[in-house]
């Protein structure tokens, strides 16, 4: 569970690394992992949340054959990543548009992205001693054999 | 993430050394662009001790060349690793600001 600070991307990355571990995952997929993890984490925390506010993340991986999945539920905003169009390819230094480009990589590393909008009125969840009650969540999936 | 500059005759070297994440941009981001667009001379970055790079990162590099450029001076990268310059090609960054393998290379193309 992480919380609403630029740390908890490093607070929750060396704990998902170490929970990987024993799937020993190639250097590219732990990349790949890592980075995805960077952009999702870091643009919950930066538009999703209120600063100084108590809200989280939850981020679950699962390893099933040939790929690993990670779900992130948090209870900021709801918010629909994938409802943004991608990013124009960049043409020029002068042209190039720098928004979006965190949920553009994202789904270019994975195999596949679906988003879950959360129904607020869902009995909470008890985590680290409050309420948790998720507004998104976002299931990403990377091959392993890549 | 670390970052240190030098000059090569006309030509500014700056070093990163670390994780460009979100962490590592707000750490050097306003350095970084101080130690090249005032100066306004061709610029090679060294990326041999980056060991992460996401899109904030990208965008530093993106902002701070194109403000460069507009001094009428380049900026090229060099010595990216296999899981940046994974990243770098992803985003497409490549296409419109030079990473090439080597010093010289950058130097070559910042000077021509």
């Amino acid at each position: 569970m992480l919380n609403n600070t630029i740390a908890a991307v490093e607070d929750g990355r060396q704990p998902l690394l170490r929970h990987l571990e024993p799937q020993a995952p190639s250097p590219r997929v732990i990349n790949r992992l890592e980075v995805i993890f960077e952009e999702l984490v870091s643009n919950i925390v930066r538009h999703g949340f209120k600063a100084g506010s108590d809200q989280s993340i939850v981020v679950v991986a699962a390893v099933r054959p040939g790929e690993i999945e990670l779900t992130f539920e948090d209870d900021g905003v709801p918010f629909d990543p994938l409802a943004v169009a991608p990013p124009e390819p960049f043409t020029s230094l002068e042209t190039a548009k720098l928004g979006g480009l965190g949920i553009a990589t994202v789904r270019k590393l994975s195999a596949s992205v679906r988003y879950e909008a959360l129904a607020a009125e869902a009995q909470p969840r008890i985590l680290g001693g409050r309420p948790f009650r998720p507004r998104n969540r976002l299931t990403v999936s990377i091959a392993t054999s890549t | 993430m670390d970052v240190q500059h030098t000059d090569l005759g006309d030509v500014r070297k700056i070093t990163l050394a670390g994780r460009l994440d979100s962490a590592g941009v707000d750490l050097i981001e306003i350095r970084f662009g101080a130690l090249i667009v005032p100066v306004g001379k061709h610029t090679v970055v060294d990326m041999t001790e980056v060991s992460f790079l996401a899109s904030l990162g990208v965008r530093m590099l993106i902002s701070t060349t194109r403000a460069l450029s507009r001094k009428g001076a380049k900026l090229a990268l060099f010595g990216a690793t296999p899981p940046v310059m994974e990243i770098i090609e992803t985003m497409g960054f490549n296409d419109i600001v030079p990473v090439v393998a080597s010093e010289s290379e950058a130097i070559a193309y910042v000077t021509e």
